[in-house]
């Protein structure tokens, strides 16, 4: 009797439970945004006129594939930080547990302004660091540090360590200290057990973290503008001038379109990879 | 009998009530204002509060940058609003874009009393409410040399020390101006000899800057000491650095006015229009410039030389400075857009 | 492997934490300097900065109407994803693959396209109030953490725990409350406070959504410092770090969901 009323509800319950959030992106995400898009293969021109127009600029291809760049070094840099202090918090005794997440957060709640000012202090000419290295005889000059693709990345990561750690925290949690016990008092090294049992079982929180730190980092507009300056133009730079000052929603949708084709296909991809590790991930 | 009575009396009860209801329902009219929203509470003070008690209506905002604000009337189909402030590049776009609809001059008497280049700066729409400028700020304890030209931005010297406004910003596009006018050609006819010129800037130039304030940190942490800004910062920029002065350009600077207009779907077009001359009343003006709001446009507003000192003020100043001429500007943005890009975006 | 993790990887954590205090120290300075820019170290100590955001009425409006936006949002998208991460590992097999891209989609897009496809289609198109609009947007742009974040903590739970529960007569809901949701507790708090504060914090999807009457407060910060660059801005910034701390409390008091249990 009990398996029969399992059966009856596999099918039909799991697409009632899921109903009201399909329902809500399919009707109030993807049918607007659909019909902006759509809008994109209505050019006069022909069809796919305005993403040929796109990838005809040399400079608007570099833009693409510097934010892909800009996108995966956040990723990873994300992924090996956020997750070994991920480890370390989800182990941490109870009220410490807690401060340490909420200070996880608190760099989230920074408004941009202010946190391009507090790296303007640490990473500027005069500022904290360059004193540093200075005073240390490091260096004869000031470094320039700002407006580089390295001081993006900075900039984000800091804003997407915390979001790692907040994914990860959860999983790690989950994970049995019996069974990392056990593999050692079989015999693994620490390595190995790190390796083939830790990372499997936390895959599902690792492959979260990298959707959502690769996706926040692709589309990102206001950290690149203000730690990367112009030099370091990204494709929600592009957008944002089409849709700001050019009015042009047309090419500002056509680089959207883009944009999440490349979010979309990644994040597959990514599932797909974390699948194989561990096939309940994704 | 008591059926008799009870008709007119009724009767009159309706008509009493009718006629106190009426003024509550004229009083029911909303203004609703496209603007800013910063200084909300100053202008509360000195504009809102005094409009309120003399049209008797409710005033609602909507708020924003002008490009935002702009793409929502947009999108809106030149509705949603009545009233909208915006810098005279925007409100030159929506005028292109159809989105506003012209001003009855008859039926803005103040306009009389306002300089002449604010009457009609966008044909026969709406008047420019207060007057700024874009010049050139200078650390004078950085730079020895003073800057008495546009064309000094180019100066060895001041390699790696200067901020220039980004495209998408008011004074953004100046600086193709500027940079035609260093390579003394016409910016909409050679725009490559423009760019050229922009290229050539470069090396002294350490970032573009696309607000205020993160123009007064770049000032305040030393990381620049020379930026192509708007009169309104100046202030702010001395009290980081107080050795900040604003260079006498030998060409003038450029004016910058911030217009008020009507849109074409307004719900109380003469609501509007009253709301439009009450803040080119002199008194209004003189008050706004003294609190430090705006400067005025009004001729009647007198000011001390230590209030007028931060404004756009006086006929000789007004008169002194360069003119643009949107439409021209805003037909050629689009392509400044992406050449701009190719010399900064690497 | 001993319970308590490796030195090294303390120290490292140590650092990464290091990294993320330094630049919330400089917030705070700059907050509390007695200038009217932002400077640090500060000039003088002065709370100025922190009355002025309550002297401003914008600021006092646009920080309930944030508020709101943000609580009812998350609340939205806690009630409908909730559902969604349990069907998902729990009917992993008959749900179709593509169901859970479906649900990260509204961070796959960019925000303001998003912004403008729903001003385009909900209030102009369709005549939905603005501040319906905007608790739509909000709900949508929060939905992925709450789906992706539970959903990750149920897939390393076991779901025989619940089986047996409900062969042993317990109601299904119940047993979902009892027995399912206690088990994710972190992963849930974790989603609240991340759809929280993304959409506190949101500039990009409330661009184009709020209108007249209704901004939030980012929007109003922004408009604030074209003009002004006093340190105000850093004042709410701490104020927001308070006011989520504030609403994490109440959060954990009122659902019982607390780190101290475990």
């Amino acid at each position: 009797m009990t398996s029969r009323r399992f059966r009856f509800r596999n099918g039909a319950a799991g697409w009632a439970l899921t109903a009201p959030a399909t329902l809500a992106v399919v009707g109030l995400l993807l049918v607007p945004i659909g019909a902006v898009i759509a809008g994109t293969f209505m050019d006069p021109r022909g069809v796919f006129a305005p993403y040929l127009a796109y990838f005809n600029s040399g400079f608007r291809t570099t833009v693409l594939f510097r934010t892909l760049q800009i996108a995966a070094l956040t990723t990873v840099v994300s992924l090996i930080f956020g997750f070994m202090t991920a480890y370390v918090v989800s182990r941490a005794p109870g009220r410490l547990k807690s401060l340490l997440i909420i200070t996880a957060v608190f760099p989230l709640l920074t408004g941009v302004v202010v946190r391009a000012f507090a790296w303007l202090i640490i990473l500027g000419r005069n500022g904290i660091l360059n004193q540093a290295l200075l005073a240390l005889g490091v260096t004869d000059e000031p470094l320039e540090m700002l407006y580089t693709q390295g001081a993006v990345i900075v900039g984000m990561v800091y804003l997407f360590v915390p979001l790692m750690v907040l994914s990860l925290v959860g999983v790690l949690e989950n994970i049995p200290r019996d069974v990392l016990q056990a593999s050692s008092s079989l015999g693994a090294s620490p390595f190995a057990t790190f390796w083939q049992v830790l990372l499997p079982l936390a895959v599902p929180g690792l492959i979260v973290g990298a959707v959502l730190v690769f996706t926040g980092s692709f589309t990102a507009y206001a950290t690149p503008q203000l730690l990367g300056g112009e030099r370091q133009t990204v494709l929600a730079t592009l957008l944002h001038q089409r849709a700001m000052v050019s009015f042009d929603w047309v090419g500002a949708s056509t680089i959207a379109a883009i944009m999440t084709v490349i979010t979309i296909s990644v994040v597959l991809a990514m599932s797909h990879i974390a699948r194989r590790i561990n096939p309940m991930a994704a | 009998m008591v059926g008799r009575w009870r008709n007119p009396v009724a009767g009159m009860a309706l008509v009493l009530t009718a006629l106190s209801a009426a003024p509550a329902l004229a009083q029911n009219k909303t203004l609703t204002i496209s603007w800013w929203g910063f200084n909300g509470d100053k202008l509360e003070e000195i504009i809102l509060k005094p409009f309120r008690a003399q049209c008797g209506c409710d005033l609602v905002f909507e708020t924003g940058n002008n490009a935002d604000r702009l793409n929502k009337i947009k999108i809106r189909g030149g509705g949603g609003v009545d009233v909208v402030y915006l810098t005279d590049s925007y409100s030159q776009i929506g005028i292109q874009e159809g989105l506003f609809r012209p001003v009855d001059r008859s039926k803005l008497p103040n306009l009389d009393g306002i300089h002449e280049v604010a009457r009609a700066p966008q044909g026969g729409f709406g008047p420019a409410y207060t007057i700024g400028r874009v010049g050139i700020i200078y650390d004078t304890a950085k730079v020895a040399k003073p800057i008495t030209s546009w064309n000094d931005l180019w100066r060895d010297d001041l390699k790696r020390r200067v901020s220039l406004p980004g495209i998408t910003t008011t004074a953004g596009p100046m600086t193709v101006l500027v940079a035609a006018s260093q390579a003394g050609v016409d910016p909409y006819k050679n725009e490559k000899a423009a760019f050229a010129a922009l290229e050539k800037l470069k090396p002294n130039v350490v970032k573009n800057y696309n607000t205020g304030s993160e123009l007064v940190n770049l000032f305040s942490t030393g990381e620049v000491s020379v930026a192509m800004a708007q009169d309104f910062t100046l202030a702010q920029i001395q009290a980081a650095v107080p050795t900040a002065r604003w260079a006498e350009l030998s060409e003038g600077d450029y004016a910058t006015l911030n217009t008020v207009n009507i849109a074409k779907g307004a719900a109380n077009p003469d609501l509007a229009h009253q709301f439009i001359n009450f803040i080119l009343d002199p008194k209004i003006q003189q008050t706004l410039a003294q609190r430090g709001v705006d400067a005025p446009v009004a001729t009647a507003v007198q000011l001390t030389p230590e209030e007028a000192s931060r404004w756009t003020y006086g006929a000789k100043m007004i008169s002194s400075l360069k003119r643009i001429d949107y439409e021209k500007l805003n037909a050629a943005k689009s392509d400044w857009l992406d050449a701009w890009s190719e010399v900064f975006g690497r | 492997m001993s319970d308590r993790p490796h030195p090294i990887l303390i120290g490292i954590a140590a650092l990464v934490y290091l990294f993320l205090v330094v630049p919330l120290v400089i917030v705070v300075g700059a907050a509390l300097s007695d200038t009217t820019y932002l400077t640090f170290p500060p000039r003088g100590l002065s709370l100025r900065w922190f009355e002025n955001i309550f002297q401003i009425s914008a600021f006092r409006r646009t920080i309930v109407t944030s508020l709101q936006i943000a609580s009812l949002g998350t609340l939205f998208a806690l009630m409908i994803g909730i559902p969604a991460a349990y069907a998902l590992n729990r009917f992993r097999v008959e749900l179709p693959r593509w169901i859970a891209t479906l649900f990260v989609l509204p961070i796959l897009v960019p925000e303001i396209v998003f912004g403008f496809a729903l001003l385009k289609s909900l209030t102009v198109g369709a005549g939905v109030p603005i501040f319906a609009a905007l608790l739509i947007g909000h709900t949508l742009l929060v939905l992925p953490y709450v789906v992706r974040v539970i959903g990750a903590s149920l897939a390393s739970f076991d779901f025989s725990i619940e089986e047996a529960a409900i062969s042993l007569g317990s109601a299904p809901l119940k047993t979902f409350f009892t027995i399912v949701l206690p088990n994710v507790r972190a992963g849930v708090l974790a989603a609240f406070i991340l759809a929280f504060i993304t959409s506190l914090n949101d500039v990009s999807v409330s661009l184009f959504l709020t209108g007249p009457g209704i901004s939030t407060l980012p929007i109003q910060i922004l408009a604030h410092v074209e003009q002004f660059f006093d340190p105000t801005v850093a004042s709410v910034s701490v104020l927001l770090m308070f006011l989520t701390v504030a609403v994490m409390a109440v959060v954990e008091r009122t659902l019982g969901l607390t780190f101290l249990a475990k």
